[in-house]
C-alpha cells in the first residue's frame, strides 16, 4: 500500500506552493531511498552514507539558513522537511536536525565571517557532517553545570572533558562543542583530526538504531584560536540551537505519528478476526479516531508554530509546548498502533515498533518531556522549579 | 537548438477514480501527477540538453491546474514553461489536442520534441505520431534512450531482434517508453528557481489556429468491473480442485 499521509483538516493546503514542492521531493526520497533500506540500516546499526549524499543533493540541510550556499527556506518548510524525514525514521530526521540546527546554525549565527565561509557551504552540501557537544555524562537536563573546560594557552585553546549522547559524533568532520572558558560557556569548533580529540561510538541502543550516537572525548585537545565562536557567551548559545532543533522535532513527531496511523489503519482493515476486519470493531475504531484527533491537533500546533517562527513572534515556551505535546502523542500513537497490529506489530515488517522505540529517545532528547513541563510551569507561575536547596 | 517536451497532467496512479454522471469526476481526484511515460520523456530531454546543449521548453495543454506540472518540470531543469490554456481539454479529441500541441511546438521554435508514448489516463498513444505528422517531422516511437552527435539524433527502440538504433535529423519527435533512467529528483535550488519562472500562457487565439470540430463523441465513462471475490479452499482433499482451477481457469500451470 502506498503511504497516505493523514491530513484530516487539509492543513497542508495552508503551505505555499514551494513548501508543498519541497514536501513532495522529500516524501519521494523517503519512499524510494529510505523505506526500502531502513530496517537493514537498523539491524546493522548504521546511518547509510547515501542518505547524507541525497540530503545534500536535495539541498535541505540547514534549511532555514540564508547565504553561504544554504537553502534559505522558511521555517515552515524546515518543519515540513523534518516531518517527511521522520515519517521514514527518527534517526534520519535526527541527522538533519543536528546538521542544520545544532551544527550549522551556531556557526551561521555566532561564527566569524571566515568561519561561515569556510564551513557552511560544505555542510549545506553534506560534504562535511557536523555534531553538537553539550550534554555530558553527568549533566543532561542541567547543562549549565558542565565540567568540560577550555583554557586559553596564548597560541591555542586547550580543551578537556567529555560529552555524551552526541548524534553524528563518530561520522562528523567537525563538532560544535560548548565548554567553559574562565567559567563562561563558549562555543568551539573542533575538527575530527585535532590532537587530543576522539569520538567513540556508543553501541547497544534499542532506539535510533540507524543513527550514530557517540561520546566526544577531549584530552588536552589543542585547537587553534580562530575556532572559538565569537558571537555568543553563556547558555544562550546552545539554547538558541536547541530552540531550532526542538521546533523541527515538533514537526518530525507528526511524521512518525502519521506513519504509525497509516500502518495501523491498513492493518486494521485487512486483519480478519471473528470473520470480520478488526477495523469494524468499536474498540479499534476508538483507537483510530483518537489517533486521528491527536495527529490533527499536533499538525495544527506545528503549522501555527511554524508561522510564528517565520513571523518572529515566537517564544521558547511555544516550542516547548509543541515539542513536548507532539512527541508525547506520537509515542502514544506508536504504542496504540503496535497494539492494533497485535503480534505482527513486533516484527520489522511494520514500521511501528521502530518508531515507538525511536520516539522513546525523542521524548528524552532536546529537553525531556518533564523539563518542557517545567519550562511551561515557570512561564505560567514565574517560579522556576528546576532546582531548589535541599 | 530548442528542445520541447510535451507533458500531460493525469490523475496520480494512486488516486481513486470515481465516475459520476457517465464521466470521470475530476473534482474527486485527490492528486494529479505527470503521466509516467512523460517523466521518461522529460528526463531524456534533460539529458539531451545537458549533452548537446540548447534550451528546454516544457509544454502542456489543459486547464489551470496544469501549471503545477510546469513548475515541477522547471524544478528539475526545464528552461521555458508554456501552458496552452484549454479549460475544455476533455471535450477535445486527440487530433484537436495534437493541433494545439503542434502549433505550440512551432511557436516555441523547437525542432527536437519529446513526449511519452501514451498517457496514463486515455492511453491513446497518438500524441507523438500526430504532432510529428502535423509539423512534418520524423517520429520514433517506443524510445528508451536518445543521443546526439551534433547533427543527427539516435534513438534506441525495441525491434524483433532485440533493440535497434534509429538515426533521424531534426525536426524529429521521440515518443518515450520506459527509459533507462527515472526522472531525477528536484532540489531546493531548482524549486526556488521554478517559483520565480514565468509561465507563458497561450490561448487557441494566440496560436492562430483553427482546431476544427471534434469528430469523436464519448458516450460515457464507466469504472472497470469489480474483480470477482477470491476463492478459498481448505484441507488436503481440495488440492485436486485447486490444481484443476489453476490449470483450467487461471491458466497458470
Amino acid at each position: 500500500m502506498p503511504y497516505e499521509a493523514l491530513d484530516f483538516y487539509d492543513v497542508d493546503s495552508l503551505l505555499t506552493d514551494e513548501e508543498r514542492m519541497v514536501r513532495d521531493m522529500v516524501r519521494d526520497f523517503v519512499d524510494e531511498e529510505v523505506i526500502p533500506k531502513i530496517e537493514h540500516a537498523c539491524r546493522d546499526g548504521v546511518f547509510p552514507d547515501e542518505w547524507r549524499v541525497a540530503l545534500g543533493e536535495m539541498g535541505v540541510l540547514g534549511a532555514p539558513l540564508e547565504g553561504y550556499d544554504c537553502p534559505g527556506l522558511s521555517y515552515t518548510a524546515y518543519g515540513v522537511i523534518c516531518r517527511e524525514l521522520e515519517r521514514g525514521d527518527s534517526g534520519l530526521r535526527s541527522f538533519a536536525s543536528v546538521q542544520g540546527s545544532l551544527a550549522m546554525y551556531p556557526i551561521w549565527d555566532f561564527g566569524s565571517e571566515e568561519q561561515k565561509q569556510h564551513y557552511l557551504p560544505k555542510m549545506a552540501s553534506g560534504e562535511w557532517i557536523g555534531c553538537f557537544g553539550l550534554t555530558e555524562p553527568d549533566y543532561g537536563s542541567n547543562p549549565g553545570d558542565m565540567i568540560t573546560k577550555a583554557e586559553d594557552m596564548g597560541d591555542y585553546y586547550l580543551l578537556n572533558g567529555a560529552k555524551m549522547w552526541i548524534t553524528n559524533g563518530t561520522i562528523a568532520q567537525l563538532a560544535v562543542v560548548w565548554a567553559k572558558l574562565d567559567g563562561v560557556i563558549r562555543g568551539f569548533i573542533v575538527e575530527k583530526d585535532d590532537p587530543g580529540f576522539s569520538a567513540p561510538e556508543m553501541k547497544g541502543k534499542h532506539s535510533l538504531k540507524a543513527s550514530v550516537t557517540s561520546e566526544l572525548v577531549f584530552q588536552d585537545c589543542k585547537i587553534p584560536k580562530d575556532r572559538i565562536l565569537p558571537g555568543v557567551k553563556g547558555l544562550r548559545g546552545p539554547f538558541s540551537c536547541l530552540n531550532n532543533a526542538r521546533y523541527g522535532i515538533s514537526w518530525g513527531a507528526v511524521g512518525a505519528a502519521q506513519a504509525c496511523f497509516d500502518s495501523a489503519k491498513d492493518y486494521a482493515l485487512s486483519r480478519i478476526q471473528f470473520t470480520h476486519p478488526i477495523a469494524s470493531y468499536q474498540l479499534v475504531q476508538n483507537k483510530l479516531a483518537w489517533m486521528l484527533r491527536e495527529i490533527t491537533k499536533a499538525q495544527l500546533l506545528a503549522y501555527h508554530l511554524g508561522q510564528k517562527k517565520d513571523a518572529g513572534t515566537w517564544i521558547p515556551e511555544h516550542i516547548s509546548l509543541a515539542k513536548m505535546n507532539n512527541v508525547d502523542i506520537a509515542l502514544e500513537i506508536a504504542r496504540e498502533a503496535r497494539d492494533i497490529h497485535g503480534a505482527n506489530g513486533i516484527l520489522d515488517e511494520y514500521c511501528i515498533m521502530r518508531h515507538m522505540a525511536n520516539l522513546e529517545s525523542v521524548k528524552t532528547y532536546e529537553g525531556t518531556h518533564d523539563i518542557h513541563n517545567l519550562i511551561l510551569g515557570r512561564h505560567i507561575t514565574g517560579i522556576q522549579a528546576f532546582t531548589r536547596e535541599l | 537548438m530548442t528542445i520541447a517536451v510535451l507533458l500531460k497532467q493525469v490523475p496520480d496512479t494512486t488516486a481513486k477514480i470515481s465516475v459520476n454522471g457517465g464521466r470521470v469526476d475530476e473534482n474527486a481526484v485527490s492528486k494529479w501527477s505527470f503521466s509516467p511515460y512523460d517523466e521518461y520523456a522529460l528526463e531524456a530531454a534533460l539529458q539531451l540538453k545537458e549533452s548537446a546543449g540548447g534550451d528546454l521548453v516544457a509544454i502542456t495543454a489543459g486547464p489551470a491546474r496544469c501549471e503545477k506540472l510546469l513548475r515541477d518540470a522547471a524544478a528539475v531543469g526545464a528552461d521555458t514553461l508554456v501552458h496552452v490554456s484549454a479549460e475544455n481539454i476533455n471535450d477535445l479529441d486527440s487530433t484537436q489536442v495534437q493541433n494545439l500541441l503542434a502549433a505550440a511546438v512551432q511557436k516555441s521554435g523547437a525542432s527536437v520534441i519529446f513526449c511519452g508514448k501514451q498517457a496514463a489516463d486515455t492511453n491513446a498513444g497518438s500524441t507523438g505520431p500526430g504532432v510529428a505528422e502535423l509539423i512534418g517531422a520524423s517520429c520514433v516511437t517506443l524510445v528508451s534512450e536518445v543521443s546526439s552527435d551534433g547533427s543527427e539524433y539516435t534513438a534506441t527502440r525495441p525491434s524483433s531482434a532485440g533493440h535497434e538504433k534509429v538515426a533521424v535529423s531534426a525536426p524529429c519527435v521521440f515518443a518515450l517508453d520506459k527509459g533507462i533512467t527515472e526522472m531525477r529528483r528536484p532540489n531546493v535550488r531548482g524549486i526556488m528557481m521554478a517559483k520565480k519562472k514565468p509561465i507563458e500562457t497561450w490561448s487557441v487565439d494566440d496560436l492562430g489556429i483553427d482546431i476544427g470540430a471534434t469528430g469523436v463523441s464519448i458516450d460515457s465513462h464507466s469504472p472497470p468491473a469489480e474483480k470477482p471475490p477470491g476463492q478459498k479452499f481448505e484441507g488436503a482433499e481440495s488440492v485436486s480442485t485447486v490444481v484443476g482451477k489453476l490449470r483450467d481457469e487461471a491458466n497458470v500451470i
